[in-house]
């Protein structure tokens, strides 16, 4: 199980490169716009390289188990280790992360938003993809916290700096919420740390170790989690940070916020809540279904309300991000395996999306749908990379969101034992209404900005077409996108195993 | 002895000197109060020395009278202070911040 | 009755325990003979030298006394008046460290405002020794002088700043209140005394921990600990005994707010810890509850008032009187944990404060300290706003921060005792006053502010240095918090006679 040597620190190593990268660029003077732009992208890079190391290292057979783990002393005195570990469920979201980023300075080259200071923005980044990959390889709960929580600040600081007109408000709206569930949270570990049979912060020990919990308590015990995560979610009543974040953020915020950040409550969920407080997770689950198609069907109805682009596909984004859920509450791993792909393909997808409406305001300077149209005539290849992106949100089969839908409401027929299953297929039938509308408001959305001729106000104004840059950072998405809608098995065969584990610990509470 | 009087004694005289530091307008008034407060420390001290019979109490009166000069020799510094630029010591007249 | 006296021989003192103290007063010595005697102006640097050197040195022998109490333990002195613990050891070191960055800080300062410099440092060393008195005190006599010493260094330092009519105003305000709560807890003290016949905590701790020994009449001991609690809750500035603080703050030169807000209220607790936390630990039931009260009252008023304020020394203020209320959750939790984490997070707490109190300084007064002329710092002086960022980041309790261990800690040791409420309630607070500090950090990175004609500012390089080691203090141990954490597992307070 142990993997040999030098192989185990390379997760570490992918971490930390992104961190050493901003360290470096911190000694260089500002000036020096091109070298700083060059280090982010090496250093990102190289921490994409180690992960493609890891990638073609890694034991596909035995997918289920931690492999390339460190565990080494950290804060001894509060029995926190430094245990980094990945399997199945953790590697495609670690790989996301690890491709984002580079992708993203590559789009920022010659896309440095308003005010500029291409230092200060690569530094954030940076700091920001040590903080994600940190958090989906951490196996004790103190550090988990920890890279949970240094996702936030570098973000905080690209919306409130790099934003657009209402960014002071949006940024705060985001710290706050997310402090406030990250607040909750810590209570729920240190909770979990001294009423379970060892004091631990340890997640490979905790699932035995909590079993001995009260079952009341459990319940609280989740909850905390539940604000945690779920506001990272955001899951609905949580979800209003997010349309404000997404509309202000700069494009790269956009995209690394809805491809990895929001991904960091559902990952929370099926690797922390669920596996440790299995009870408490079954008590819940109604809950949690019943919150998820709620926000498939408000984050449906909210889109069809939008007038700006940006602020609807952050609509949309809380619409996945229920169907995503709606897979993990069903505890099946049935379920959760379209969850862990609904957060791939959702993280790709709206990624797209996001970077789309980026280059549509660079060339617009607005995002307001009634006053674009026509973009099919004036930037044909942009405009057929929207709707290829607007087919795949919507849940064309073919392309990976299918994968991440369909499973999902497919899932709520049967529930885990012990489920309410007329409650779960009533969710069944909401999410499928949900599906009707999302093809709804993305058809409607694409009509208005691509079809027909381009309203007067741009008839004059030449557009450019997509640029290098874009198209750099772009196809991975776009070929990505495609591959894992023709042939989903290449990540459902990865998290199986890893989610057939949680699943069987849920079966084994709640059926025994 | 009438220790429980003297207690009593001790406990009235800390009360009105509260009372004063509480509602006396003039800075120089405050001040007193807060010298009553100290004494009738002093002299719940010198009841509880002779109720144990031991000697400290003693002692740590006369600390109190040494530190309380010390203290009122600043405290009026700091009212010299304000008067001579205001030709008040009013201390309600001191509302620059509202705390 | 007074048969002793004839027969007084004066108590074996171990002087090199006491090594500190003495260079600490003897610094304040030097400077005021040096300057007052010399026939021509001594220069502002020297006084801060010298200050600075006898800080240095009294942290260099609280190290070699602490590792003597390592490997031999805990020892009284002075007739088991003075403590040589851990705990007086740390806060010895804690103080000097203090001292040494507002000396600094302070250096730049009082050429600035043209105020006295020898008076200023020689005061700050005095205003010092009594704070390490305090800590290291086994007898409430000793106790209430080094709390004097203190107290009436703060009240003259708070004066200096009388050019200005706030000046004068904090110095009456902070006078008439210290002196205020001095009384209340000096009553407390006397109740105390009176009930267990001893002003030595060493046997107020035995005759209060044996019940069979208990004093009548126990009604006045619970008196007593109220007073204490209520003298020493203004002397930590905790809600509902604060109101002075958020004025005497923004009234007082930027460096004596950060001493005030660091190493005096780091005084008051480790007075708070000794006499009613381990002197007066049997009677855990009378002062365990009343203080969780305090620290969640405080904790809401500091997080409610500090949203707000307008001014960034007033908001410092406020925050001050809510991390008074976090250090009371791990003093209430009574546990050697609870107060280990209290530990913690005073050390944490006095370097981001001192830090923020520089940074503030630099900025300077202009009718108040309005959030306003923060407006656009990181275009004037990137790393001057990244440091401030960094404390008031490190204040809300960021993670990677000092901060964040400190108020992990003292949660936990609530968590441990299975005081929830608070543990929630004291989250939730966090949450509302990063909404303060977030303000000041948004205002310093606000893109559109308009910089170009506002004045350069100055950094003194003895201003920088404390910025820069105060950021580094904070991320170090933010980031490996063991040896500081282990630091404060060894310093809690022994109370042990003899030597």
């Amino acid at each position: 199980m142990e993997a040999t040597g030098s192989n185990a620190w390379l997760i570490s190593l992918a971490v930390f490169l992104p961190l050493l990268g901003a360290l470096v660029m911190m000694a260089i003077p500002k000036e020096e716009e091109d070298l700083h732009k060059l280090i982010a992208l090496a250093s990102s890079l190289a921490a994409l390289i180690a992960g493609v190391f890891i990638l073609a290292r890694f034991d596909y057979d035995n997918a289920g188990t931690l492999q390339f783990v460190v565990d080494k002393s950290w804060i001894d005195v509060i029995n926190s280790r430094y245990i980094i570990a990945l399997d199945g469920l953790s590697l495609p979201m670690f790989m996301l992360s690890l491709v984002v980023v580079p992708l993203c300075i590559i789009y920022s080259w010659d896309h440095i938003p308003e005010p500029g200071n291409a230092k200060a923005f690569l530094i954030l980044l940076l700091v920001l993809a040590t903080g994600m990959n940190g958090t989906f390889v951490a196996h004790d709960l103190i550090l988990f916290f920890v890279f949970f929580e240094v996702v936030l600040l570098p973000m905080y600081f690209l919306i409130g700096v790099w934003g657009g007109p209402e960014r002071k408000y949006a940024s705060l709206k985001f710290f706050l919420f997310t402090l406030f569930g990250s607040a909750l949270m810590i209570l729920s570990f240190l909770a979990l740390f001294f009423l379970s049979d060892v004091q631990t912060f340890d997640m490979r020990i905790l699932p035995e170790a909590a079993a001995g919990i009260h079952s009341t308590t459990a319940i609280w015990i989740f909850g905390g989690m539940f604000m945690g995560f779920g506001i990272k979610v955001p899951m609905f009543p949580f979800h209003t940070w997010l349309p404000d974040a997404h509309t202000q953020a700069p494009t790269v915020g956009s995209v690394i916020l809805a491809a990895v950040l929001l991904k960091l409550g559902t990952y929370g969920f099926i690797r922390i809540a669920i596996p440790i407080l299995p009870e408490a997770a079954a008590e819940w689950a109604p809950w949690i279904g019943l919150l998820a198609v709620i926000g498939i069907i408000y984050g449906a109805l909210g889109c069809l309300a939008q007038t700006d682009m940006k602020r609807l596909i952050a609509f949309s984004s809380v619409a996945h991000m229920g169907y995503v859920m709606l897979g993990i509450s069903t505890l099946t791993d049935f379920g959760m395996n379209a969850a862990v792909f609904g957060m791939v393909a959702h993280g790709l997808i709206t990624g797209m999306l996001f970077f789309i409406a980026g280059s549509v305001k660079e060339r617009y300077h607005t995002l307001e749908i009634s006053r674009l149209g026509g973009l099919l005539v004036s930037a044909p290849r942009l405009g057929w990379i929207l709707g290829f992106a607007s087919m795949a949100s919507l849940g064309l089969p073919g392309l990976a969101g299918f994968w991440g839908e369909f499973p999902a409401i497919l899932a709520a027929y049967q529930p885990a034992d012990g489920l309410p299953v007329e409650t779960f297929r009533t969710y069944m039938v909401i999410a499928a209404l949900g599906t009707v509308l999302a093809a709804g408001y993305l058809l409607w959305m694409y009509q208005r900005t691509s079809f027909g001729e381009p309203s007067e106000e741009w008839a004059d104004t030449e557009i450019d077409d997509v640029g290098t840059f874009e198209w750099i950072a772009w196809t991975p998405f776009l070929l990505a996108i495609v591959v894992f809608g023709v042939y989903p098995n290449l990540l459902f065969s990865v998290t199986d195993d890893a989610v057939v584990n949680i699943a069987d610990i849920v079966a084994k509470s709640t059926g025994g | 002895m009438l220790v429980n009087q003297f207690l009593l004694l001790g406990a009235f005289l800390f009360c009105t000197g509260v009372y004063g530091v509480l509602a006396r307008r003039n800075a120089v008034m405050v001040l007193m109060s807060i010298e009553l407060m100290l004494n009738a420390v002093n002299i719940n001290l010198l009841t509880f020395g002779y109720l144990h019979n031991a000697v400290s109490g003693q002692v740590f009166a006369l600390f109190i009278i040494a530190v309380a000069a010390a203290e009122v020799a600043v405290g009026l510094a700091i009212i010299l202070l304000i008067y001579r630029n205001r030709a008040s010591i009013n201390v309600d007249e001191l509302d620059l911040m509202r705390g | 009755m007074f048969a002793q006296l004839t027969q007084f021989e004066s108590p074996p003192v171990d002087f090199f325990s006491l090594t500190p103290l003495f260079i600490l007063v003897g610094g304040a010595v030097v400077i005021m003979l040096v300057t007052s005697l010399s026939p021509r102006p001594i220069p502002g640097w020297f006084s801060t030298a010298v200050s600075v050197a006898a800080s240095a040195g009294a942290a260099v022998v609280a190290m070699v006394l602490w590792n003597d109490v390592r490997e031999s333990g805990p020892y009284s002195t002075v007739s088991d008046a003075i403590g040589i613990d851990g705990f007086s050891l740390f806060f010895t070191v804690l103080v000097s460290l203090g001292v040494i960055a507002t000396a600094l800080v302070g250096d730049a300062y009082v050429r600035r405002e043209h105020i006295a410099a020898p008076e200023f440092h020689a005061l700050l060393l005095t205003a010092a020794t009594g704070a390490i008195v305090m800590a290291s005190a086994n007898d409430l006599v000793v106790m209430f002088i080094g709390l004097e010493s203190l107290s009436i260094g703060l009240y003259i330092l708070a004066a200096m700043q009388f050019r200005r009519p706030h000046g004068r105003e904090a110095a009456m305000k902070y006078f008439v209140l210290g002196a205020f709560s001095s009384a209340f807890l000096l009553y407390g003290i006397a109740l105390v005394y009176g009930t267990t016949g001893s002003t030595s905590l060493i046997v107020i701790r035995e005759r209060t921990s044996s019940l069979g020994a208990m004093v009548s009449p126990s009604e006045l001991l619970i008196v007593g600990i109220a007073l204490l609690l209520v003298g020493f809750a203004f002397k930590v500035a905790a809600a509902p005994f604060h109101f002075w603080a958020p004025d005497v703050y923004e009234g007082s030169g930027s460096p004596v707010s950060g001493f005030m807000a660091s190493v005096a209220k780091a005084a008051a607790f480790a007075g708070l810890l000794r006499v009613v936390v381990v002197a007066l630990g049997a009677n855990e039931g009378d002062w365990a509850v009343p203080l969780a009260v305090l620290s969640a009252i405080s904790i809401i008023v500091g997080a409610v008032m500090a949203i707000t304020q307008n001014d960034v020394k007033r908001m410092l203020a406020f925050s001050s009187v809510g991390h008074a209320g976090y250090i009371l959750v791990g003093v209430q939790a009574a546990t050697a944990e609870g107060m280990s984490s209290a530990l913690f997070y005073l050390f944490a707490y006095t370097f981001m404060v001192i830090g923020s109190f520089a940074v503030v300084s630099v900025i300077g007064w202009d009718n108040g300290h309005p959030i306003e002329r923060y407006e656009g710092l990181a275009k004037r002086r990137p790393w001057l706003a990244g440091a401030f960022t960094v404390f008031l980041l490190a204040q809300a309790g960021v993670p990677m921060t000092a901060g964040f261990v400190a108020k992990f800690l003292v949660i936990k040791s609530a968590v441990a005792e299975e005081i929830y409420w608070l543990a929630i309630l004291a989250m939730v607070a966090s949450v509302i006053t990063a909404f303060m500090y977030l303000r000041i950090v948004m205002a310093m990175w606000a893109r559109d502010a308009d910089v170009d004609d506002a004045p350069r500012l100055a950094v003194a390089p003895a201003t920088a240095f404390v910025v820069a080691a105060a950021v580094a203090i904070t991320l170090v141990y933010g980031i490996i918090p063991d040896s500081l954490i282990e630091f404060t597992r060894d310093a809690v307070p022994a109370l042990v006679a003899g030597n």
